[in-house]
Parts: structure tokens; sequence; C-alpha cells
């Protein structure tokens, strides 16, 4: 077919394709709503974490007022004034609830059935041992069933015993060398100090929020191409389409026009979403950051249409984008750092738009990159559109003709 | 906007031509081998049992099907080297009505006639004028979500003359609708005849198909199995009902068969 796309008819059927939107006050609801409940829901999965400070007696925590158990076996004045100290420490900062229990069994039991998130054991011997001058050693079991928690709740108990240990070595070099060196020269001759990459970063979720708004952008556009032509073509309009004098090209760019509109206006409620809420904020060019979204919805707009074009009908097109775009979240690095993930898990992850717009948006919102920064993801994002493009258009020629 | 290219075949001054026009799907053959003509400015009425590759045809012929083998042309253009042309010159209302819920009237109108390049100022005169032929005209600015049926049709019907096709392919336009829209959709037809369209009604009521064809061409199994004026064939069979004509040429028994349609052609092939 040698005609030529008008830009007029193009914008028409986009205009439409929205309009019908517009019209559909419940899918539009939800069409606001999707991104609302999204960044909603991992905003404050991720809350903003105090930092950390040694110095400072300080211990940030994302999971606050965790229930533990203290077990306390030996009755010495040194283990009591400890286990107090335990206790406030963890109460003045929030990190845990701390409980009493008799016996480790029955601790145990607590934690099996779900109670308790970790036990401190301070054991028999354990004043004796630090009043003669020897190490002591306090033990700790955590509720392995969860990973994160474990890790978190392990490293905290640590934190809280190394400011008591502090402050107890403190105790112990200024009764040694009667004030005449600094305690601290002694413990810890070398600190670390962290010049963040960008000042005034107040939440994690500012590193996460530009991956959302790439996730939602191209998922969105990728589900609702598919969406709009099998609809067409089941109740009957697309042949309306087809059957006027008008190039496939046309009816192919005023969908994508329209799902790049959706796909922008639903990008900009996360990106406002988070602002408001979140306190995200744009350090780069937004002109840039709207370019970086209409090429991750341009390179995966084409992937939608090969499936309508492969899908015999709106249900196994559905099914289709959500089988690519599931996995597409995990292993593109939205959620999880690619780097974690098994070599040819990333190579996957890597080969997929969601990755390479994702990066662009993070760098141009938080890292203020310049279009010649971004380049590279630019380019693949540009490769990505021709290509599917290129197998899309007679895809879809040969589908409606079938 | 340039000259329109050359007719494939000017000469024969039928509307509609096909030699050999067939269509299979898998080993099914749809259409088979068919070879008909329809005349400028007449209305044929084209009959046959559900399956019989009616709207296959049809589908053909509108461009939206490629034949398997054959050829075709519709006004002069070949429908498959010169398919842009046959566009311009076609109007279709097919089984599925083609239309927007949630457009209104006057929008759908807008919007498909947008299609053909009309402007809008002309396009707008227009669907007014087709909206008050249908007695629309107070609905005019209503989702079509909310009309009934009868109203639907006269809105698709309308929809498929706005650009003044030369030809128009009607795919059952009464199914479905009360008798008073039955009557309002044939009178629509006759009135579409009257304004020089020439007409391809498939129908399987043969009292309409006997009212409103100038000639009707039976098939089945996708093979012509007569074409006269209704009048000629009722003589033929010596039967004053076209409905025995029909039973006579297509059999009576049930026509339940199960082709294998349901699996469907991707590029992944069969599935």
């Amino acid at each position: 077919m040698a005609e030529t796309a008008t830009w007029d008819l193009t914008l028409d059927i986009a205009r439409r394709d929205l309009l019908d939107l517009w019209r559909s006050k419940m899918l539009l609801f939800f069409f606001i709503l999707f991104p609302i409940l999204l960044m909603s829901m991992f905003g404050y999965i991720y809350p903003p974490v105090p930092k950390s400070n040694a110095n400072t007696g300080i211990i940030g925590t994302a999971f606050p007022n965790l229930p533990v158990s203290l077990v306390q076996m030996d009755d010495g004045k040194t283990a009591n004034l400890i286990a107090a100290q335990f206790i406030q420490i963890s109460q003045q900062q929030g990190l845990f609830t701390v409980s009493q229990s008799a016996s480790y069994q029955s601790a145990r039991s607590q934690l099996v059935e779900g109670n308790l998130k970790g036990i401190i054991i301070i054991p028999q011997g354990f004043s004796d041992a630090l009043t003669a001058g020897q190490p002591a050693t306090v033990q700790v079991t955590v509720d392995e069933t969860n990973p994160t928690t474990a890790s978190v709740v392990q490293s905290e108990i640590s934190a809280v015993f190394n400011i008591i240990g502090s402050s107890m070595s403190a105790q112990n070099i200024n009764n040694m060398n009667g004030g005449r060196v600094n305690p601290a020269f002694i413990m810890q001759p070398i600190s670390v100090t962290n010049i963040p990459l960008i000042t005034g970063v107040s939440s994690s979720f500012q590193f996460l929020a530009p991956g959302f708004m790439a996730l939602t952008v191209i998922t969105g556009s990728l589900q609702g191409v598919a969406t709009a032509i099998s609809r067409e073509k089941e109740q009957g309009t697309m042949d309306g389409l087809l059957v006027a004098p008008i190039s496939h090209q046309s009816i192919i760019l005023g969908k994508v026009a329209a799902q790049t509109v959706r796909g922008l206006i639903q990008g900009l409620l996360i990106l406002g979403l988070s602002m408001v809420l979140f306190g995200v904020r744009i350090y780069g060019s937004p002109f840039i950051m709207l370019i970086v979204m209409v090429l991750g919805t341009a390179s995966f707009v084409g992937v939608g249409i090969i499936m309508t074009a492969v899908a015999p009908d709106q249900e196994t097109a559905q099914m289709m984008t959500i089988i690519l775009q599931f996995p597409m979240m995990f292993i593109s690095g939205v959620l999880f750092p690619i780097d974690q993930l098994p070599g040819w898990m990333q190579y996957i992850g890597k080969g997929l738009p969601l990755y390479y717009a994702a990066d662009a948006l993070r760098k141009v919102i938080i890292l203020n990159a310049s279009l010649t920064a971004i380049m590279p993801d630019v380019l693949i994002l540009i490769a990505y559109t021709i290509l599917t493009m290129t197998l899309a258009v007679p895809l879809f020629e040969r589908a409606m003709r079938r | 906007m340039s000259q329109p290219p050359e007719p494939v075949c000017k000469s024969s001054g039928y509307a509609i031509e096909t030699h050999g026009l067939t269509k299979k799907f898998n080993s099914f053959t749809a259409v088979d081998h068919i070879d008909l003509t329809v005349r400028r400015g007449e209305i044929y009425g084209f009959l046959g049992p559900n399956g019989a590759g009616k709207s296959t045809t049809i589908r053909m012929l509108c461009t939206l099907l490629a034949p398997t083998s054959g050829s075709a042309s519709v006004d002069g253009y070949d429908i498959g080297k010169q398919g842009n042309e046959v566009r311009k010159r076609i109007g279709l209302v097919s089984e599925k009505m083609i239309m927007y819920p949630r457009l209104t009237a006057l929008e759908n109108l807008m919007f498909f006639g947008r299609l053909y390049g009309i402007d809008r100022g002309a396009l707008r005169k227009k669907s007014e004028e087709l909206l008050e032929m249908v007695k629309l005209t107070p609905f005019k600015d209503k989702l079509v979500g909310g009309f009934s049926s009868g109203m639907r049709q006269r809105v698709n019907v309308i929809r498929a003359v706005l650009h003044d096709p030369d030809i128009l392919f009607l795919d059952e336009p009464t199914t479905g609708l009360d008798p008073q829209s039955t009557r309002f959709v044939r009178d629509l037809v006759k009135e579409l005849k009257q304004r020089g369209h020439t007409i391809v009604l498939t129908t399987h009521i043969m009292e309409e198909a006997d009212e409103l064809s100038d000639r009707v061409c039976i098939i089945d199994n996708g093979k012509i199995m007569a074409v006269d004026p209704p009048q000629a064939l009722k003589e033929e069979y010596n039967t004053t009902s076209l409905l025995d004509v029909f039973l006579e040429l297509t059999g009576r028994e049930l026509r339940d068969s199960a082709n294998g349609r349901i699996s469907m052609r991707t590029p992944m092939g069969r599935m």
C-alpha cells in the first residue's frame, strides 16, 4: 500500500481514542488510580530512612519497633546494666519493642509462632567475663523465614551492642590513661564520612521513582496499543478504518500517538505524586525527561502491535502483554539492581528497552544528566523503535487481511 | 492530488466483475472460482445459506481479505493492485456495526467521513442532511451506545454513504431489527438506489431479496448456483416464492458443518 500517512488523519484517530478514554468514566478512573496506587504502595514500602551515624549513636531503620525478646541467663550487675541499656537504646530509637523471656525455649516458641522477630541471649558468665577484663558474647537468634527482616534485625542488634560497647570502651580507656588520650583515637583511628552524590536527597525512593515512571509508561503503552487494536478488530470498527482509503501507517501512528499521550499522563501523575507525597525532586531538565518518556513509549509500542497481529483475539493479546511485562518489571533494574541478577538474566534485562528508559530517566531526574550523557540510552531506544516498527507494520497489514 | 490511476478494465462497464475468485482457509474452500458481474445501478441480491461464502466474497471485494487466487475489479479497479482506488469508491455495511459506542451519532459520521478526506464543513452538512433523511436529527448529539439496534443500523447505513460511494455493500442490513426498522431500512435501500448507488445486498429473508433485488445470485459451498431476476427464477421453478427457489437450489436439510476455522493463522504458524 503506497499511500502516505497524513498527519491530519493520524490526529483524528488519536483524538478519537483519547475521547473514548475520556468518556469511559470508569476506565478513566482506573487509568488514574493505577499510578496512584502503584506510587503510594511503593512509596510507603520504601519510606524515608533516617541516616545511621555511628558517631552520634543514631541507627536509622526502615522497620521500626520490631518485637524481640531478651533472655537473661546471667544475673550479674554488669549483665543487668547492659540489658537495661539495650532496652533503653532500642526504645529510644524506635528499633525494637523488647520483652523479656524466662528461657530460650519459651522465647523460641514465641518466635516460631511469629510473635517475635529476634531473641537476644545474655549467657551465664557474661558479667564475670567482663569484670575479669575478658570479651563477652551475646547470642542472637532471628526469624530467618523472611531474609530481609532477618538481616535487618541482625544488623540492628549488632549496632545497638556496638554503641553499648563503644561507651564501655571509652570508659575503660579513660580509666586506664586518666584522660590523656582521646578514646576515639584508639577505638576508631580512621573513620569514613559520606559525601552524598546529590545533596538533600531525603528518600531512597528518589532513586526508585524514575524507574517506576519508565515502567508505567512502557507497560501502559504496550498494553494500551494491544488492547486498542484488538478491541477495534473485535467490535468491527477496524473494518471501517481498513475499508477507507487511508494508509495503515495512519492508523498505527494514530494509535501510537494516543497511547503516547496516555503514557505521558500516567508518567507525569507518578512524578507529581512522588514529588508531593515523598519529596522526590527533579534535578535535571524536564524537557529531556519528556523526550525520554516519549522514546520509551515509542520503543515498545511496536511490540504491542506485533502481539495484536499474532494474537487471534483481545484476551490472548492481553495475556501475551502480561507475560512480557511481568518479568520485565523484575529484570530491567527497576525494582532490583540489575547487577544482583545472574549473568544470563542480565543479558535479557539489558536486551529490553525498559532498562534503558529507566536508566536514562534516573540519570536525568536525579543526576541532572545532559542529553549527551544519556545518548547511548537514547540511541538504543531509537534503534528499538525502528526495529520493532519495521516488523510491526507488515505484520499488522498481513494480520488485518487474513 | 495527482490524477487517479487508469482503471484496469474500464471497457467492461460493470460495477463489479470477478474471474475465478477463490478464497481458501486451510483446506476449506470458502469461495470457489466465482465469476460474477454486477451491473451499474442495480441492486444485486447475494443469497446463500450460512457459510456459503457471501461475506467472504464481500470482504474480498472490499479489500479486507486477500483472495487466494483469481481476480476481481470494482468500478474498474483491481482489488489487489489498486486497492486504494477501490476503497475510495465503495461503502460497507458489514455484519458487525461500524461505529464507536462512545461517540455521538454526529461524531461517528464526522470521524468516518474524515477518513475520506471530506472537509469538515461539507462533511457536517452532509452528515446532518443524512441524519435528517433517517429521522435521527433529534438524536444526533447522543452517544450511539444508548441507541436501539434500529437506530444504530440507520446511522451505520448512512455512515457508509457519506462519501457518495459508487458501490455499496450491505451485508444483512436488516438482521435483528424490528419490523418498523426493517421497513425503514428497506425503503432506505431503495432510496439509495434512486440516488445512483450500485448495491450488493446479502440477506436471509427471501421476501426482502425478492422485493429489493433487480437480480439475485444464489451461492452455496462457495459456488454460484443461479443468477437471474427474482421473477425469472420463480417462473423457471414454477413457484410464487423465492424461498422455494432457494430451497430447491441449496437443499432442504440443515446446513450443520464445522469446517475447522477455529484454528487461527498467525505469523508463527497455525494455532
